[in-house]
This record gives C-alpha cells, sequence and structure tokens, in this order.
C-alpha cells in the first residue's frame, strides 16, 4: 500500500490551518491573561501558587447520602475559627458523593488537620486510609514554576543547539519552528480549557511539553533524514522528492504515534486521576506533534 | 551465525538475572504507591546562599531528630542545596513529625536583670491570662454557641491590650490572641540577659513524670564544661531575687529561683530539670528536639504530602492495569501489522519490561506514578524503533531482495536514524532529571533508562530473535513477514 499525500498542492491549506491553529492559541492565552480572575496565560494550578487540596473518602453502608457543598460549607463556617478561608474554599463530591476533594488557600499540617476533623463531624465518618492531602507554599510554588519555565528554556536550548549541529540553517529553522508551533498549540489548548472547565496545570504539565519537544523533533528528524537521503540520490525534482519522502516515512510516523497513544489512552482510562491530565496533554502533542512532522515542517521545505 | 547464538545465549543470562534481581531485590514503592507522609523542608537565610557546610549541619541536625522520634523507616536527603525532603513511609499523619522538625529548638539560659521583679510578676500574669484565653477559644469553637463567650474573650483580650500599650494587628480573633501573647513572651525575655550556657552545652535530654501530679518535666544533662558554667550561674544569683530563665526559640518556658543553699558552690552535678506543665506529648518532643539539637538556620516546611495506604494499593492496581493493558494493545498493534516482526517485537517488549524494572531494584529507582508514566510511555517509544526497521525491511522485501537480506540491511539502515530520534528525547530527560523536582526526577529516570534499554533491546535483542527464527525452514516464508493483501503491490 503506497501512501500518496498530495503535499504539493495543499502547501497553502496546510500552511493556513496551522496559523489558523496557532492564531486560536494565542487568542486563548490572551484572553486568559486579560478577562479572567486569574490574570495568567493558564490557569496556574496548586503546585506553582501554593495551596491545600484534600481528597477523601467517606465510609458509607450502601450508598453514601446526598449532600450540597454549599450546605457543608456552611456547617463548617459555624465550627472554624477562621471564617476568612471558608470564603476561599472550594468543595466537591464525586463517585456517586463518596469521595469528598476540597481545595483552600494555604493551610498549616494543624490547621489543616482541624479542617479534616471539622469535615468528619459534618459529614463523616471519614476512611483516613483513602487520604490524599497535599500543602503547598506559596514560596515554593513560585520556585517551582520558576524551576519549570527554566528546564523548558534550558532543553529548547539544547535541543536547537543539537538540530544546527545535526541539519544545515534551514532545515534546523523549519524543524525548530514545527516544535514551537506543536507546544504553542497544547499550551493554548490549556488556556481553552482553563478557561470554559477551569483546568489547572501544575509542574506535570511543564513536565509533558519537556517530553512533547524531544518527542516532536525525533519525528521531525526521522523524515528529515529522509528527505536528505532522497535528495542525495537526486532522481526526480526538489518539491517531488520532498513528498516522495514524506509518503515513504508516513506509515512509520503515524504508527509510532499509534503505538504511543496507546498506553497513553490507557492511563487516560485506568490510571490514576493525578496522571489524567498529563496523559491528556502528552497525547494532544503526539497528535499535533505528528501532524507538524508529517505535514507542516516538510510543507515549509518546499519551494514555490 | 556462531556470533548470534552467543548473543541469545547472553540474551537468555540477562533475563535470568532479571528475574533473579526481581525476586531477591523487590522495588522500592514510593509514597504514593505505598501510602505515608512526605515534607519537604526549606533552610531559611536572609542574606546570600546556603552553603554546603550549613547544609551538611541542619542535615545532620533534621536527621537526630527523626531517628529521636522512633518512626520506622524513614528517608532524609537533600534537594537543590537549601531543601531537604523527608519520607515518612507509613505516616498518616505527620503533624507530630512537623512540630518537631520545624523548630529551630535554640536553648538558653538567661539571669534576670536586677529590680524588674514587679514588671516580671506583672508579665507572668498577663501570661497566664493570655493562655487562658487561648483555651478558651479553643473550647468556645468548638461548642458551636460562639457569639457570647466569643464576645467575652474579645473584651478580656481588649482589657490585656490596655495593660500592655499594645494593640494588635490581625485580622482574626485567633491571630490576635497569638499575636498577643508573642508579644508578653518577648517582653518577659528583653528581662533577661544572656549567658554562656545554651543548648550547645547539652549532651543528653530525657523526661520523666513528676511524682505529685501528672505533668512531665523535662531532664537537661551538662557536659562538664556545661556543668561548670551552669554552677557558676546558679553561684551569681543564688539566694537573690533574680530569676533563672530557660529560654526556647525566645520564649521563656520556664522561670526559676536558686535557694540561698547554693551561694558558696552554685548547683552542682552537671544537670537541670525544667519542669513547666509539660504534657506527655510536649515533654517528648521537647526532649528529642534538645538530644538533636538546635538548627544552625530556621526552616520552614514548604509541602506536606500525605497519602493512604488504601489509596496506595489503589494505585499500583490503577497503575498495573494501565500498563498491561498497553503492552497488550501495542502487541495486537504489531502482530497485526507486522506478523512475525511483530511477534518479535513483542518478545522484545517482554525483554525490555524485565530488563527495566530489573535495573530500578539494582540502581535502586524508586517507582512513583510519575515514574510508572514514564515506564509505560517509554513502551510506545521503545517498538518504535523497531517501526522504523521493520518498515525498512519491508520496502527491501518489496524491492524484492531475500529474506535474510532484508533483515541485515533493515538493521544496518535503520540504526542511524534510530539512535538520533531518542538523542533529544535523553536531552529532555537529562534537563527533567537536572533541575526537576523529587516528583519529576522520577519520570525523568524511568523515561531515560527506558530510552536507553530500549536502543539494546529493539536492536540487539529482536535481531537475535529474528535470525534464530529463520534458522526455522517453516518461518521464512514471506507472506509471514507482509500482509497478504499488500503483496501484490
Amino acid at each position: 500500500m503506497k501512501y500518496n499525500l498530495q503535499l504539493i498542492k495543499n502547501k497553502r491549506q496546510i500552511i493556513s490551518f496551522s496559523t489558523f491553529l496557532i492564531l486560536l492559541s494565542l487568542i486563548g492565552i490572551l484572553y486568559s491573561t486579560f478577562n479572567t480572575s486569574y490574570k495568567k496565560p493558564i490557569n496556574l494550578g496548586m503546585d506553582f501558587v501554593g495551596g491545600n487540596e484534600l481528597r477523601i473518602e467517606r465510609v458509607c453502608e450502601e450508598e453514601c447520602s446526598n449532600l450540597s457543598p454549599d450546605s457543608v460549607l456552611e456547617n463548617l463556617r459555624e465550627i472554624s475559627s477562621n471564617k476568612n478561608f471558608i470564603n476561599n474554599i472550594k468543595l466537591q463530591f464525586q463517585n456517586n458523593n463518596k469521595l469528598v476533594s476540597i481545595r483552600t488557600p494555604y493551610l498549616s499540617i494543624e490547621e489543616s488537620n482541624n479542617l479534616i476533623t471539622n469535615l468528619d463531624n459534618i459529614i463523616g465518618p471519614l476512611n483516613y486510609e483513602s487520604k490524599d492531602s497535599r500543602l503547598i507554599g506559596p514560596k515554593l510554588g513560585k520556585r517551582l514554576l520558576t524551576n519549570c519555565v527554566t528546564s523548558l528554556l534550558v532543553s529548547l536550548f539544547a535541543i536547537s543547539l543539537y538540530l544546527t549541529i545535526r541539519f544545515d540553517k534551514k532545515y534546523a529553522l523549519f524543524a525548530l519552528l514545527a516544535l514551537f508551533h506543536d507546544l504553542l498549540i497544547v499550551f493554548g489548548i490549556f488556556s481553552w480549557l482553563g478557561i470554559i472547565l477551569s483546568v489547572e496545570v501544575n509542574s506535570l504539565f511543564a513536565v509533558s511539553l519537556l517530553t512533547i519537544a524531544g518527542y516532536s523533533v525525533n519525528d521531525t528528524v526521522v523524515i528529515f533524514d529522509r528527505i536528505r537521503e532522497n535528495l542525495k540520490l537526486n532522481e526526480e525534482g526538489y518539491n517531488e522528492t520532498i513528498q516522495l519522502s514524506v509518503n515513504e516515512s508516513f506509515r512509520r510516523t503515524t504508527f509510532t504515534s499509534i503505538t504511543t497513544l496507546i498506553p497513553l489512552l490507557s492511563i487516560i482510562l485506568f490510571g490514576s486521576y493525578s496522571l489524567f491530565w498529563f496523559s491528556l496533554a502528552l497525547s494532544l502533542g503526539i497528535i499535533v506533534g505528528s501532524y507538524s512532522s508529517i505535514l507542516l515542517a516538510p510543507s515549509l521545505l518546499l519551494k514555490d | 551465525m556462531k556470533r548470534r547464538q552467543g548473543w541469545l545465549f547472553f540474551i537468555i543470562f540477562l533475563l535470568t538475572l532479571s528475574v533473579y534481581l526481581l525476586i531477591n531485590y523487590p522495588l522500592q514503592l514510593g509514597l504514593d504507591l505505598q501510602g505515608g507522609s512526605q515534607l519537604t523542608l526549606q533552610i531559611i537565610k536572609e542574606e546570600g546562599n546556603v552553603t554546603r557546610d550549613e547544609l551538611e549541619a541542619v542535615n545532620s541536625v533534621i536527621d537526630k531528630r527523626v531517628n529521636n522520634l522512633g518512626v520506622s523507616e524513614s528517608n532524609l536527603q537533600t534537594l537543590g542545596g537549601d531543601q531537604l525532603i523527608l519520607e515518612l513511609p507509613g505516616e498518616q499523619n505527620p503533624l507530630v513529625a512537623s512540630r518537631v522538625l520545624g523548630k529551630t529548638a535554640l536553648l538558653e539560659f538567661r539571669t534576670q536583670i536586677e529590680g524588674t521583679s514587679t514588671d516580671l510578676k506583672t508579665l507572668q500574669l498577663q501570661r497566664l491570662g493570655i493562655k487562658e484565653l487561648i483555651e478558651q477559644f479553643s473550647v468556645a469553637e468548638k461548642s458551636k454557641n460562639d457569639g457570647n463567650f466569643l464576645k467575652v474573650i474579645q473584651d478580656d483580650l481588649k482589657e490585656i491590650e490596655q495593660e500592655l500599650n499594645y494593640s494588635s494587628t490581625s485580622n482574626d480573633l485567633y491571630g490576635k490572641l497569638i499575636e498577643i501573647k508573642k508579644y508578653v513572651d518577648k517582653e518577659i525575655t528583653n528581662l533577661f540577659i544572656k549567658t554562656d550556657l545554651s543548648g550547645k552545652d547539652l549532651i543528653n535530654a530525657g523526661r520523666r513524670q513528676e511524682q505529685t501530679n501528672s505533668n512531665w518535666e523535662v531532664l537537661l544533662t551538662f557536659s562538664n564544661s556545661g556543668g561548670e558554667k551552669f554552677a557558676e550561674i546558679t553561684k551569681s544569683i543564688a539566694g537573690t531575687n533574680q530569676l533563672l530563665a530557660i529560654i526556647l526559640d525566645g520564649e521563656s518556658i520556664s522561670e526559676a529561683s536558686v535557694g540561698n543553699q547554693f551561694a558558696s558552690t552554685g548547683i552542682t552535678g552537671g544537670s537541670a530539670t525544667i519542669s513547666g506543665n509539660f504534657s506527655a506529648e510536649n515533654a517528648r518532643e521537647l526532649e528529642v528536639q534538645l538530644k538533636g539539637g538546635s538548627l544552625p538556620l530556621p526552616i520552614e516546611i514548604v509541602e506536606t504530602n500525605t497519602i493512604g495506604a488504601l489509596l496506595g494499593s489503589k494505585n499500583i492496581l490503577k497503575s498495573l492495569y494501565a500498563a498491561l493493558s498497553g503492552l497488550i494493545f501495542v502487541g495486537i498493534f504489531m502482530i497485526f501489522n507486522y506478523r512475525i516482526l511483530g511477534f518479535v517485537s513483542v518478545l522484545s517488549l517482554v525483554l525490555y519490561g524485565f530488563f527495566n524494572l530489573a535495573l530500578y531494584s539494582l540502581i535502586p529507582v524508586t517507582l512513583t506514578l510519575p515514574g510508572i508514566s514514564g515506564l509505560i510511555l517509554s513502551i510506545g517509544m521503545a517498538v518504535d524503533a523497531n517501526i522504523l526497521i521493520f518498515e525498512r525491511i519491508r520496502e527491501e522485501l518489496y524491492d524484492g531482495n531475500t529474506l535474510t537480506r532484508s533483515i541485515d540491511s533493515g538493521f544496518q539502515r535503520a540504526n542511524s536514524s534510530i539512535v538520533d530520534g531518542h538523542i533529544t528525547t535523553l536531552l529532555s530527560c537529562f534537563v527533567l532529571f537536572l533541575l526537576g523536582t523529587n516528583f519529576v526526577k522520577g519520570f525523568a529516570a524511568t523515561l531515560g533508562i527506558g530510552v536507553l534499554i530500549s536502543l539494546f533491546t529493539s536492536l540487539n535483542c529482536s535481531k537475535t530473535i529474528l535470525r534464530f527464527f529463520i534458522t526455522y525452514q517453516s518461518l521464512r516464508e514471506k507472506n509471514l513477514y507482509l500482509p497478504k493483501n499488500n503483496f501484490s503491490n
């Protein structure tokens, strides 16, 4: 089965499509920066701003009774000393009212224990064996954010350096363009997710961006290698050779993406909830990455 | 062919070794998989960076305190030059640990400035008053009928504030109470002057229950020179109305007079007791802190993670499902598309899994949730190399080459792009490992190790297995390598 992607014919459409996606991402990022309550390009989660997150299960005989978060908060307010922080609390019931998840601003361990005791009084008994509690100080959050941004910049620099040594300038430039395209779109999607579904990003999101960077370049390198190899044989014209090379590597690139997506999909379906958004970000990155390696980067190489 | 057989035996040897390692050295599970608490301690220094020596000094004090706490297992490591990470497996409530570790525990012995007796008495009464208010407050808080009770507390607090000629700035009542208590503590401490005796002169600390009531007291044992200093200090104030204060982190925990009978020699024997209405728990915490010595720099607990044991075992199960289903579906995909070749890649994947896990137990790598996701993700990347090779082999077969030749040149020609392609992923892993937090390091480690091992399994192992397969005539049919409907092409 030979593939026959018409790269030369569709160059304009491919580039317009990518520009459209990039614009959409930029709009999301700008909207998120100026028009949301958090005023950041992306909804930064607890890892970066500090706070307290608690998930704990209730012990119920058969079915857990239905509770409204508002009434629980009202009760909490009555017995808590610090009325102020109760106003900033977010409380949710999941899993048929069995699982309680709570977000508050930063608390000390003592305060967090008090909160759990108070909660136990209101909706208890609680199963302490199922507790998942995280307390992150605001100072550490800032530091984590700087760390993540530096890691991202350092590895982008390292990848650019590698590409410039490995290829000539033109190839390196376009591979990098494709890479930034992928990262920007994944970032934009999460900006939108933050605006619409208030999805927050944590340090694992930064990890997924870094992994996407490594992966996306990997894909592009393989296709560019093929193009260079075929250009040396010099059997057809420049543009035709590029199109041929892309079609020759098409199976490989899609297959690799599929075999990487399958395990990620199983983490999304079966894995722990803490890995859900992480795996989703990676999956999106791999999809966008394969698109840009197969269609965008080679199209950029084409001559008019 | 002989050399390949050598490889086959080598691979079988490695597999046996891996299984042996995994049975005898079980994998280390992170806290998110077995339950427990993790505390991140940040060293606070106003100016300049924390030096290596200071980090070491803080580390050793914390280490001693953790050991004296009597927890069954713990793991303390430094992170990034000014942080420490303490893991307490199985600990579901890190409250006590956080109280014991977070304090500087700077112990001072001070003597009272002459002529401040009346001032001290007033302040001591105010301290008593504020302590009672704090207790009343916590009762009022739980009893729900806060209205009137809280108002009484508020009025009493105002009275004390007027006496002190100080007004608090906190927003809520509890904050005000704590603020005033701190202010009173500071005022009391200011009535005493420093001596050269401090927590450094201790060689041991202990605790016992007082005989007359249920309170506890803490016993201090001085070193030789410390004992001499103590005798000298007590001698200098014996029989006067100057008191000796024992001050912990700026708060006086005991003020006591020294009787006239010690005027000639001071209190000798090199020991002292602090009896300041300690509960059993408080006495133990102080004992642990004094035994470990004071921290050279203050620390702050900036992060606490607690995972219940049940949640941990659920996480293991979920990860296992995810890994196995990922492996199975990738296997089905490969066999469907590449037939025998796909089967070979499944065998190398299984080898890959064993080698990875064996290496984790050897290095050792502690498995965490992000670590497992790195491993699962690297399954996909491990087949990547196989796909590159198999695609080449297919092309060679289409071109009408013999099976043996196609396989040889397939492996040869794909080699360079495989190694190249993986370099960028390794670069990312390397940066993540250098700059990441503990959580992130787990992911970078497993993904990085995975990519390296996959180079061995997908290049060497699959080649060896394939070569072994084609020694059998029945496995050399071309249509076992290419799906039939594609063959006509």
